[in-house]
Order: structure tokens, then C-alpha cells, then sequence
């Protein structure tokens, strides 16, 4: 007897559960039509930067690759020339290449980088059917001549490019900017502002 | 040098540890027994102390100042300390000096990654600048010559490039402009840098100051695949490295090696590497139609002819219907299963002369490299070794620094800046040969007559107690090894000489050519070797690209080149050197041993196994050394050099003197389109009297004319150091091919256009 009033509590405990949630606002949100806004720091496909000028901020060195965790880079370095003049200075990339299948976003490439060339932004939508097509070239990566010269990653408004559409705001416990300034690189980016030109 | 003085030891202590070293030792030196790391920028053991940057400061006990390790020489009870607060301080401000103006190039920067400046900023340097001001700045990628680009940002000023240039090469050509903040490398003279050995300065320079126009940018050093081998470009066989990335060789550099090369390269060696992967290499085996045309077939099916036509042959005309030319480029191991597969058939008729070299081995008095650097009188007869085995003039130089005489003998102008004399003939060294010790004598293998002179000079100076080496120096890499591994003509079977005469009297049925191009070496002369082909039923062909014999071929198959294959070869010196692969070959493309033992298989002919060919072949070259300048090896057609270099009479003629270039080919060279600055042109080289008598101007078109042969349109040069009544001109020119003419016959100048002339003619 003792055992099936034990029973039925427990499964009106368990019914309860349920039925909380029930009431509950949910955690999911209807992607593709409404999406969340990413953090900060969040770490998305890769953009290859230019300068102001129009010139590619990109100078071929390979630190990226040498310092790639996944081995994902490719970059073949080539001379300027005053006829073809791709990036300030002697040298550029003629080929660089990223698998983006076997990167890991850890953005080690990013802080490589003497020239703030290479970035990952929080574009993350890359599904496609061929391994082959995630493997991003040049023509995929700059950022085309006419459309601006590419967002730095400490000048991303809260982190959100404008081409992920709406954007709902997530409530956190946390106030992830005030996080993120008390990091080492925020410190910095306080303070200073890197690279070599530009 | 011979009597070995006793050298006193001295004491001394390395940060506490005991090091006995012989007295006058360099204190950077002694340092080494202690495997403790002086950095160093200006010192390079081979060119020695200059004292100029400061970098290696240590310590030492009872001076008041930091010294430099690199221009003190060890005292008896010195006690040294080369790290420590204090030491470190003195190099961090030396590092702040260097770097004041060094610009960040790092990433972009060749050297970036094997840098010694880099490596010691990390080492000993601040890791914030105070410089308040912008860096001075210069020019970047300065044009120094036809290999060399200068970044004048980058270079420190520790000389190490112009010290190369006036202590190794003799050269003197670069120097330090200017002085203070607007110091800079450059030539004397303003000319652009042209050096045989200009790459070593780039290897030299311990920043990226001096680059190669071949390299720059190509790849980082962390991206190349390294590979230890041998250059086979000439018979020195400098130790090399092979650098490659994603298959394609970017670079090559030289390696540490005081038997061989003194840890030198010439630029031959150093840069025609671009041909590896030229798109027009050969990559099926080609067969050519009735019609005359070539057809692609696969390999089983050429080895299968090639097979059948040597067994029609020796059934239908026996084995004497059969010849085998090839060795001199090939490595040990394939010149022996090649001779052991022909002489398996009752193939007499083999050589390895296919151009104008008649033997490569030194004899009994054969010499060591160090026995070249220490003589006390070199003489080089017939072509300067600097453009048929150029590291091997570095040792020459290198005598001569040390004190020797360097007396060349024969008709052509030597190219080497430390020549002392210069005689017509053999007989005329009597009189250099009285007071020398230790003599040394290089031929270049081609007249037997001159040679064997020599020898007889060699084996009486030998007689009377001086001490005597020979060298045989030529472009070939591997002619020494062919020699002693069975691919020369034995009991009367026929020279190569007599294989294209049996083949111009129809009597030849199958005539296998392996990497060697007769049209533009063999000085039978092309028109003759182009008639012995063509009267041949078959002739086989491996080669890298469509050379002039190899169109003519009617089975052509495509080979690999040394970098692609694995085995040895002989060096001059008669060492056996490692040659290994590093380089991914063309798809399609087999070594000449692998197709000799499919050939062999297919012939079912029993050769030595693969894994003894190496034992067999060191073995090999004790037992056949054949005598320096043995009169055997001379060709009835040679001109005697007795008269070369005799004051010929201008007026009717002068005589043609046949030159080395080391840029000068058919193959690797003609099909490099990275060497097009380097390849001469043809030209003809007059003395100042001959061209006047002649009336020939500097820069005019000329022709030279014997009989039917010519050669057309050559530039004509004017020199001080050209023997007189002598034209020279470079052999083994497809543009302009001068074996159709004997070294040392009689040429008549024709058709002389003047330079302004012939250009109008052109613009016509
Ligand atoms: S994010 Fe990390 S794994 Fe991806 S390419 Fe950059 S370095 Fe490589
Ligand atoms: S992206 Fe940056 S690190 Fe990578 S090659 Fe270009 S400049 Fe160098
Ligand atoms: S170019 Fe290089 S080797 Fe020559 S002085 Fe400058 S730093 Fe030294
Ligand atoms: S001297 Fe000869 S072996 Fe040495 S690098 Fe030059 S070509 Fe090669
Ligand atoms: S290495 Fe000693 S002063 Fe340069």
C-alpha cells in the first residue's frame, strides 16, 4: 500500500516538472527568422581586411599559418611590383587559402598577425554540400574592394555585423562587456591600439 | 705545412670549466670545446675576425671592459665568462645600437625565421625601443646584380659580404659605400654585382640584407622540406642542401664540408634549379613514326622495343651492331647496371665521352682537396677550373691566400683573379717548377698530348722528391665513376669517336644515348653526330627535356635528375658522395637504373642485385684508374696544343679557342627560365692587338668561317687578359654551337658588321 502512495507522489512530482516548464519562457528562439546576439568574442569565419587606401592590409607573411593550431592555412607569399600593387611594402599573398572544415576558431591566426589582416567575425552560416567549398580562397575572404575595408575585431558594436539580420537581445546574468573589459586583451585595447599601420 | 711544427697548448677556463687549446686560438673558438654560444655577426670562421659589431662581448677577468670573443686570442690562465649580468648588459646595449634603425620587416623579410639578428633580439635584446623619433629609412630591394637584391634597411654593416668577396673569391667587386648613417654595399666599380659565387653572400649575411632574386618570397624557412645531397652540376660535388615546398624545389643551400666544397657553392650549383619543374620535362616515353613525328607510349611497351631491337641486333648482326654511350651525369649505381646489362649482350662498344672531356682520372699522383689548398704552386692547363669545377677554384684561391703561386697554361683567358702567370705551353713550366714544394696540377681532360706532358713533368718532379697531386676538373659530374665502372671503350672496342664513325658507315644497328647531347658537345661536330644518327636503325635517348639529340632520337624516354634519384656518385678526388632524393620527380618519369633493369629484366640478362651495386662500385674505382693524360685517350683529330697560344698571324686567320662558361648547356641551363640573366650570349673574345689588326670593334657583329662550318653572328668582346691571335668563344651554346670547330684550328673572320650597323640592320 505504503508503495503506491509512493508512487503516485513521485509521479505527480514528476508530472509538476513538466507542467513548470510548460509556463516557462523557452531557451530556444525560432532560427533562421529570429537570431541571438553572439558574445563579444564569439569566433566565425574569417575576413581578410584592407586599408583605408583599398589596399590589402594582408602582407603574405604566413604568421597565421605557422601559429594555426589546425594546420588550416595556406598562404604563398609574392613580390609587388609598381605595376601591381597589392598591399604597402615588398610582399603579398598570392594564394592564401583557409579550410574552414578543419579550423577550430580558436583565432590564434588573429592575434598572429602583425597587420591586423586577418579577423574572424561572428559570421557563422557557411552549410554547404561540398567539403571542397569550405576550403575559402582570396576571393572569399577579402573583403571586396567596394565594400569597405573590414571590421577590426575591437570595433564590432556589441559584436554584431550587419548582415545577421534581426537581432533579439538575450538577457544574461552576466554583463558580458564589463567581462570582457577586465580581460588582458581588453586592458589593452584600453590603452593602445595595435599594429603596424593603419 | 708538410712538417708538423708542435703547437704549444695553452689554459685557460670557460665559465669554470678547463679548456686546453692550441696557442692563438680565437677565444670565440676555444669557446666552442665548451659548447657554450657566443653570438657573433661579423666573425665567420672561415673569413675570420673583423671585430666590427660587438656582439660577441665576454667577460674576462682582470680587464676592465668587456672584450670581444671573436678578435682575442687565448692567454695561459685567462678565465672567461660569457654569460652573466654584466655580459648581458653590454650585449643588450650592442643589440639596441644594431637595431636603432633596423626596420620591423620581420614578417615580410626572407631571413625572417633563421635569422641570427632576430634570434639574439630575443636572446639579448630590449623588448620595448626608447628611439623617440622615426627610424631613418633607406632604400629597399636595390637591384645589386643579376642574382642579388639589397635591402640597405637591413644591413647591419658586419661586412661578412664584401670580406667574402676580397678574401674568398679575390673577386674585390664589393665594398662598403660611404661611411656612418649613409653606409651601404655596393660594387666599386658601380657595375652590377657579377660574381660564379655570389650566392654565398646571401647565405653569409646573418640578416636578410642580401637576398636571391631566385628565392625572395617563395617560401619561409619553416615551410621547406630539407634534404642533404650532392650538387651534381660539375665534378666537385659540393655538399648541398634541397629545400622544397608543396613538390616544387624552392631553394638549395651549401652545408658544412671541409673535405669537399669548404661549405661553398657556385651559383650553377646554387641556382639552376628552376628546370625541376619547367613545364616542358619530358613525361612519357615518345616513340617517332615513319612519318617523323612523336607518338606518346607507355613504358612497358618502349622497354619492350628497346628490348627487342638489342636482341634483333645481336641476333641478325651480333653484339658489334650495338653501341652505349652515357655515364658522364649519371651516379655510380646506374653506370654500372648500364654496363653490366650491355657487356651481359657482348656489348663492346661503350664510352661515356660524349663531348669534348677524353678522360677523368688523376692517375697515381691523384690529390685531396687539401692537398690543392696547401701546394705551393698550382697550375692549371687548358680550361680554368672556375668555369668547368668553380668551387674547386675557391681551393685554388684559397692556396694562393695561403702564399702559392697559380700559373695557367694553355690558350685560354682565365677568368681567376689570382693568376700569376700565364704560359702557352707545358714546357714553358720549367722554370715556375725549380723552387716549388708541393705542386699541383689541374687538367681539364681534353687534349691527352697536353696531358700526358704533364704527367711526365709530374712524375719527374715526383722523382726528385717535391711533393705532387693531380686534379681532372670538369663540368661532368660523374665522368670519374663512368671511367673506373665499366663504361669505357676496353681491349680496342671502339671510343665514342669510333662508335658515331661505325654509325656513319651504316654499321651500327642500336645506339643508346643516356643523358648526354652529342649535337652540342661531342666535337665531332653536330652535322657529323646528325649523319650517325640518322644512319642508325634505333637509337634510344633518356633525357629530361627535347634536347638537339634527343629530337633526333627515335625512342625518346623521359628521365629523372639528380635531385630526384638516389645513389652515389665519384667527386674528382675520387670520393664517393651521397646523392639522395629530394624532390617529388614528374609523374612518368623513371631513373635511368630503374629502366636499365626493366631492360634487363625484359632481356633476361642476370645483373648485379640492386642493394650491391654500391659495394661494387667503391670497389670498382681502385682497380681501373687510368694514368693522367694517357696518350691512349687522345683524338687523332686534335689539334696540337703545341701551337695554341703561339702568336697566330691575323691576317690570314686566327685560331679558335673553345671556352667553358658554367652557365653554358643544353639541358638543365637552356631550360631555366630563372638562369635567362646568367646564360651568356655568344660572343667572340679578342686581345686588344688582335682585334686592331683585325679591325674588329668591341660590340660588332662577327662570323667565323672554316670551310663549310660557321658561326654566325657572335658580339665581339676586347679584353687585356685574351692571349693574342686567338679568338675565344663558348662552347656548348645551342644558339650558337661551337663543336662543329676543333679547339685550336684556324678560323677566318668574316661578315664583320660594326655595333651601330648591326643595329640598323635590325631595326631594318
Ligand atoms: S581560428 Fe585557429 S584553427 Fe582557425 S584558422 Fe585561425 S588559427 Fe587556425
Ligand atoms: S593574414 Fe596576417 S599573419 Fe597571415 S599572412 Fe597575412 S599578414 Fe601574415
Ligand atoms: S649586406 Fe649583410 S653581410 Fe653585407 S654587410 Fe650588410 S649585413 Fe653584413
Ligand atoms: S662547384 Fe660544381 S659541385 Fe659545386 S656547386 Fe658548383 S656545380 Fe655544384
Ligand atoms: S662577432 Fe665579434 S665583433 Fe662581430
Amino acid at each position: 500500500m505504503q508503495s503506491v502512495i509512493g508512487g503516485v507522489v513521485a509521479l505527480a512530482k514528476g508530472f509538476a516538472t513538466t507542467l513548470q516548464f510548460a509556463f516557462q519562457k523557452k531557451p530556444t528562439v525560432s532560427y533562421p527568422n529570429v537570431k541571438i546576439q553572439h558574445a563579444p568574442r564569439f569566433h566565425g569565419l574569417h575576413e581578410l581586411r584592407r586599408y583605408d587606401d583599398g589596399k590589402e592590409r594582408c602582407i603574405g607573411c604566413e604568421l597565421c599559418s605557422i601559429a594555426c593550431p589546425a594546420n588550416a592555412i595556406t598562404v604563398i607569399g609574392a613580390e609587388n611590383t609598381p605595376e601591381d600593387r597589392r598591399s604597402p611594402g615588398e610582399r603579398f599573398a598570392a594564394r592564401y587559402e583557409i579550410d574552414e572544415l578543419r579550423c577550430i576558431f580558436c583565432g590564434l591566426c588573429e592575434e598572429a598577425c602583425p597587420t591586423d589582416a586577418i579577423v574572424l567575425t561572428p559570421r557563422f552560416e557557411m552549410a554547404d554540400y561540398r567539403r571542397s567549398s569550405f576550403i575559402y580562397s582570396k576571393d572569399r575572404l577579402l573583403v571586396p574592394q567596394d565594400a569597405g575595408k573590414g571590421t577590426a575585431p575591437d570595433e564590432r558594436p556589441n559584436g554584431i555585423p550587419s548582415d545577421l539580420g534581426s537581432v533579439i537581445e538575450q538577457k544574461s546574468t552576466v554583463d558580458i562587456m564589463a567581462g570582457y573589459g577586465a580581460t588582458h586583451r581588453g586592458e589593452i585595447l584600453k590603452t593602445e591600439r595595435k599594429g603596424l599601420a593603419g | 705545412m708538410s712538417a708538423r711544427v708542435d703547437v704549444k697548448l695553452v689554459n685557460l677556463t670557460i665559465d669554470g670549466n678547463p679548456v686546453r687549446v692550441p696557442e692563438g686560438t680565437l677565444l670565440v673558438e676555444a669557446a666552442k670545446a665548451v659548447t657554450t654560444d657566443i653570438p657573433v655577426y661579423c666573425y665567420h670562421p672561415k673569413l675570420g675576425p673583423a671585430g666590427l659589431c660587438r656582439i660577441c662581448l665576454v667577460d674576462i677577468e682582470k680587464a676592465p671592459k668587456l672584450q670581444i670573443a671573436c678578435n682575442t686570442t687565448v692567454t695561459e690562465g685567462m678565465v672567461v665568462h660569457t654569460y652573466g649580468e654584466k655580459v648581458d648588459a653590454g650585449r643588450k646595449a650592442v643589440m639596441e645600437f644594431l637595431l636603432l634603425n633596423h626596420p620591423l620587416d620581420c614578417p615580410i623579410c626572407d631571413k625572417g625565421g633563421e635569422c641570427d639578428l632576430q634570434d639574439y633580439s630575443m636572446a639579448y635584446g630590449a623588448s620595448a625601443s626608447r628611439l623617440a623619433d622615426p627610424k631613418s629609412s633607406k632604400p629597399k630591394a636595390i637591384d645589386l646584380g643579376p642574382t642579388i637584391v639589397l635591402d640597405d634597411e637591413r644591413c647591419i654593416v658586419c661586412q661578412r659580404c664584401s670580406r667574402f668577396d676580397e678574401i674568398i673569391t679575390n673577386e674585390r667587386s664589393l665594398v662598403v659605400k660611404d661611411r656612418g648613417q649613409r653606409d651601404v654595399i655596393a660594387t666599386a666599380s658601380g657595375e652590377p654585382y657579377r660574381s660564379n659565387f655570389s650566392g654565398n653572400v646571401t647565405e653569409l649575411c646573418p640578416v636578410g640584407a642580401l637576398t636571391s632574386k631566385t628565392y625572395r618570397f617563395k617560401s619561409r624557412p619553416w615551410d621547406n622540406a630539407r634534404t642533404h645531397t650532392t650538387c651534381t652540376q660539375c665534378s666537385v660535388g659540393c655538399a648541398l642542401n634541397v629545400d622544397e615546398r608543396y613538390g616544387a624545389i624552392t631553394r638549395t643551400m651549401s652545408d658544412e664540408d671541409d673535405a669537399v666544397s669548404d661549405g661553398w657553392l657556385c651559383d650553377r650549383g646554387r641556382y639552376n634549379i628552376a628546370f625541376y619543374g619547367d613545364a616542358r620535362r619530358i613525361t612519357t616515353p615518345m616513340l617517332r613514326t615513319p612519318t617523323g613525328e612523336f607518338v606518346q607510349i607507355g613504358w612497358d611497351d618502349a622497354i619492350e622495343r628497346w628490348a627487342k631491337h638489342l636482341r634483333d641486333a645481336v641476333a641478325s648482326d651480333g653484339a658489334d651492331s650495338i653501341a652505349a654511350i652515357g655515364g658522364g651525369r649519371l651516379l655510380n649505381e646506374e653506370i654500372l647496371v648500364l654496363a653490366q646489362t650491355m657487356r651481359a649482350l657482348g656489348v663492346t662498344h661503350l664510352d661515356w665521352r660524349a663531348g669534348r672531356q677524353r678522360q677523368a682520372s688523376p692517375g697515381a699522383y691523384g690529390g685531396t682537396y687539401v692537398d690543392l689548398e696547401t701546394a705551393d704552386l698550382v697550375v692549371a692547363i687548358g680550361r680554368p677550373p672556375s668555369q668547368t669545377a668553380p668551387v674547386l677554384d675557391l681551393r685554388i684561391r684559397k692556396a694562393v691566400r695561403n702564399g702559392a703561386r697559380y700559373v695557367t697554361v694553355g690558350s685560354h683567358p682565365s677568368d681567376s683573379f689570382v693568376v700569376s702567370s700565364h704560359l702557352a705551353r707545358v714546357s714553358d713550366l720549367a722554370a715556375h717548377v725549380e723552387s716549388a714544394t708541393r705542386v699541383a696540377f689541374v687538367w681539364d681532360g681534353i687534349d691527352a698530348a697536353v696531358g700526358a706532358q704533364a704527367a711526365e713533368l709530374a712524375e719527374s718532379l715526383a722523382a726528385r722528391g717535391t711533393h705532387v697531386s693531380t686534379f681532372v676538373a670538369s663540368e661532368q659530374s660523374n665522368a670519374r665513376g663512368a671511367e673506373a665502372l665499366g663504361m669505357s671503350p676496353q681491349n680496342g672496342s671502339a671510343d665514342s669517336d669510333g662508335i658515331f664513325a661505325a654509325a656513319r658507315a651504316g654499321k651500327l644497328r642500336v645506339l643508346s644515348l643516356l643523358g648526354v647531347n652529342p649535337m652540342l658537345h661531342h666535337p665531332l661536330g653536330a652535322s657529323a653526330i646528325r649523319d650517325a644518327i640518322e644512319r642508325t636503325d634505333f637509337v634510344v635517348c633518356t633525357e629530361l627535356f627535347l634536347t638537339e639529340t634527343a629530337k633526333l632520337a627515335h625512342l625518346v624516354l623521359p628521365a629523372r635528375a639528380a635531385f630526384e634519384k638516389s645513389g652515389h656518385v665519384y667527386d674528382l678526388a675520387g670520393d664517393v658522395l651521397a646523392v639522395n632524393a629530394g624532390h617529388t620527380a614528374p609523374e612518368g618519369t623513371l631513373a635511368d637504373a630503374d629502366m636499365l633493369v626493366a631492360l634487363a629484366a625484359e632481356l633476361d640478362v642476370t645483373i648485379a642485385a640492386p642493394d650491391s651495386l654500391h659495394a661494387q662500385a667503391s670497389a670498382a674505382i681502385v682497380a681501373t684508374a687510368t694514368a693522367f693524360g694517357d696518350p691512349k685517350f687522345a683524338r687523332a683529330s686534335d689539334a696540337t696544343s703545341e701551337t695554341i697560344g703561339s702568336k697566330g698571324d691575323a691576317r690570314n686567320g686566327v685560331r679558335i679557342a673553345i671556352a667553358a662558361n658554367i652557365f653554358s648547356g643544353g639541358g638543365s641551363v637552356y631550360f631555366d627560365e630563372r638562369l635567362a640573366a646568367l646564360r651568356p650570349s655568344p660572343t667572340a673574345t679578342f686581345a686588344r692587338e688582335t682585334a686592331a689588326t683585325l679591325g674588329v670593334h668591341a660590340g660588332d657583329l662577327v662570323d667565323l668561317v672554316a670551310g663549310e662550318r660557321t658561326l654566325v653572328g657572335l658580339v665581339a668582346i676586347i679584353t687585356d687578359t685574351a692571349p693574342s691571335g686567338v679568338v675565344t668563344v663558348i662552347d656548348g651554346l645551342p644558339d650558337a654551337p661551337a663543336n662543329e670547330f676543333a679547339d685550336g684550328e684556324t678560323v677566318a673572320l668574316a661578315n664583320v658588321r660594326s655595333a651601330e650597323r648591326a643595329l640598323t640592320a635590325g631595326a631594318v
